[in-house]
């Protein structure tokens, strides 16, 4: 069963100088007790359309979409009081730097007890004997002294470990996880990509993964969309992605990083130019300014979805039966 | 094998850090007798996590600190001693990349007048910069018209090669890469790699490539070594390292790096490290890792391992 499904989102941000179309028109789903990950560079759309699909984006966003459905209510239609009810109960997040998403000014204690206590309706001691559980959950020693530290107290690996109590304390069906381990060393990292698989096997809660970071993807997730100037490109099982990719930017993607078994002689194959000014996006194909590939009709003509299989799915006039044969160069 | 370009001889980088109760002062060893040696033409990776000391070293090679101890030998001269003046020299030789593009270039200097700065501070004649800043700005790929711009109206990837070409100005023997990639997204990352190699290509130039991003120093790397806690515990080439590392630390780091790749990542074996890095101020004696290593024996908490060769090439300091 499809816990959340998004039709025909569209999110824009009305500033001075235009309007930046941030995302134009995605479609995707997500299945209870599946790990999802979202990739895309900077500026992809990947954090904003959850953002959108949450409301937590500031009044001059500008957010349509056809549908937005989770567990069987429709969202788009829910009062922002509503939809408050459901943020931190029955969605959780997890932000990129725990440092700015913890309030500096309360302890651990009173912004972990906080959502306990609103939604869950827990007095004091109940809430605070319910957060020791959560903080030992999440593998913090010495939970006692922890409850009473400010967030500057903890180390980056402890202060995302609580971010991450918060965002499981009310047994959330979802979580959305947004960058988690951008801003940790690599074996932080592994402890806290170890703890979220853990807790995902443990209570069957879907977790949406929005990293840049291919090999997080890789070792994480089952299901990935690949997001490319406020679209998805292609989309699939990890398998499909990683070992049968169609799109040219998802080519690109993959010979932009270092080969697992690279001799220091293999060369890197990088995307020329750069990402596309969303003030003005191209007419056609987001990516057809960088494609080594680009026919004209992709200059004007947005490419429309092509379903190789129930899951994996490309947006790329290439996929047309009259295109050239194109594969990937590796 | 060529004479080294730089000696490194038990360098130390002490920061004073306030006084403790009874009023002496604290010190955060930042580099600690860390020795190596860098070779013309090559690139050393310097790898570890967040405040083991891996930018203090480059920033001390550089000169940009005053180190507390040790030797740094310049082809033959030792330049750690040096005042300000005498070192002016050597500066010429030595550049550096700096990780955030955004925050390493004056946002009220146009790009061209960034790039002449260090020819402009070495005194190089008027006509003789404007003729180089132009070769520099075709050389990282800049186009003409984009000299006289200001760092605000150019991307991560463009303002980067812009620090490139400043570096490039004075035709620098060493270059101290100083997680020069971190801040870029994944395919404008490929791009300025591949640019250091094909300037390393034809220009010779030594690099010190400091980053924490593991798959890349290898990628670009002939020799790496591994810092934690202000100490140099393992040093091999990439080769060797790779199939062959021997140090807990070394084994624990690579095993943390994610596989770009499902079915080896669901085979491989992570070794999750317990706790954090511990603070490098008055730090115990003995092992810097004692306190998250898997194979801790009594000796490693009161003897500091020496380094040692454990295959030609390899040094590794470690009691096992």
């Amino acid at each position: 069963m499809n816990l959340l499904e998004v039709k025909n989102l569209n999110t824009s941000f009305h500033i001075g100088v235009g309007t930046v179309q941030a995302v134009r028109g995605i479609s995707f789903h997500v299945e209870q007790g599946e790990s999802l990950g979202i990739v895309g560079e900077s500026g992809s759309g990947k954090s904003v359309s959850m953002l959108s699909v949450m409301g937590l984006l500031p009044n001059y966003a500008d957010i349509v979409a056809d549908s937005i459905r989770f567990d069987g209510r429709e969202l788009t239609k829910l009062s922002g009081k509503a939809l408050r009810a459901m943020h931190g109960s029955e969605i959780g997040m997890i932000f990129q730097d725990p440092m700015t998403s913890l309030n500096p000014l309360f302890t651990v204690e009173s912004q972990l007890t906080e959502p306990l206590r609103i939604h869950r309706h827990m007095d004091k001691r109940q809430a605070r004997q319910r957060a020791l559980e959560l903080l030992r959950q999440v593998d913090i020693p010495n939970p006692e002294a922890r409850l009473k530290q400010y967030p500057h107290e903890l180390s980056g690996g402890l202060r995302q470990r609580v971010m991450i109590a918060i965002a499981i304390a009310c047994g959330p069906k979802m979580i959305i996880a947004d960058e988690p381990t951008t801003a940790l060393d690599v074996t932080i990292q592994a402890q806290i990509l170890e703890l979220l698989q853990h807790l995902k096997q443990e209570t069957q809660t879907s977790i949406i993964m929005i990293t840049h970071d291919l090999g997080v993807i890789a070792s994480m997730c089952s299901r990935i969309l690949v997001m490319y100037g406020g679209t998805i490109c292609e989309q699939g099982n990890a398998r499909d992605i990683f070992y049968d990719p169609r799109h040219p930017y998802t080519w690109g993607l993959l010979n932009s990083i270092p080969k697992v078994q690279d001799a220091p002689a293999g060369k890197l194959i990088p995307i020329k130019g750069t990402p596309p000014d969303m003030l003005k996006p191209p007419a056609g194909c987001p990516f057809s300014p960088r494609c080594r590939y680009c026919m004209p009709v992709c200059r004007a003509y947005m490419p429309p979805t092509t379903e190789l299989s129930d899951v994996h799915r490309v947006a790329c006039h290439l996929m047309h039966p009259h295109a050239p044969k194109i594969t990937r160069e590796v | 094998m060529d004479a080294p370009l730089i000696e490194v001889r038990s360098l130390k980088m002490y920061f004073p850090v306030g006084n403790n109760i009874l009023g002496r002062r604290r010190q955060l060893k930042a580099v600690d007798d860390v020795s190596f040696d860098l070779y013309p033409g090559e690139t050393f990776g310097l790898v570890g996590e967040s405040g083991c000391g891996k930018t203090t070293v480059g920033r001390s090679l550089v000169r940009l600190y005053h180190p507390t101890g040790g030797q740094i030998l310049y082809r033959g001269v030792d330049i750690a001693p040096l005042d300000e003046k005498a070192v002016m020299p050597y500066r010429r030789r030595m550049q550096m990349i700096f990780q955030d593009p955004y925050a390493s270039l004056n946002p009220r200097m146009t790009v061209s007048s960034i790039i002449a700065e260090p020819m402009r501070l070495q005194g190089v004649a008027q006509d003789a910069i404007a003729a180089r800043v132009a070769e520099l700005v075709e050389q990282v790929g800049l186009k003409k018209d984009h000299m006289n711009r200001y760092p605000h109206e150019f991307s991560g990837g463009q303002r980067q090669r812009i620090g490139i070409a400043r570096a490039l100005a004075m035709h620098p023997e060493f270059v101290v890469c100083d997680e020069p990639i971190s801040a870029l997204d994944v395919s404008i990352q490929a791009q300025v790699i591949n640019m250091l190699e094909e300037l390393q290509d034809s220009m010779g130039m030594t690099y010190l490539f400091v980053s924490h991003d593991l798959s890349m120093v290898r990628h670009i790397s002939h020799r790496v070594g591994v810092m934690y806690l202000g100490h140099l515990v393992e040093l091999a080439t990439v080769r060797e390292l790779y199939s062959n590392m021997q140090h807990p630390y070394t084994q624990a780091l690579m095993s943390a790096v994610p596989i770009a790749d499902p079915d080896l990542a669901a085979r491989s074996q992570r070794i999750v490290l317990q706790g954090d890095v511990p603070q490098p101020i008055d730090p115990p004696p003995g092992c810097p890792f004692a306190s998250r290593c898997r194979y801790v024996k009594p000796v490693c908490r009161e003897v500091l391992p020496e380094m040692r060769e454990v295959a030609p090439g390899h040094l590794l300091a470690c009691h096992l």
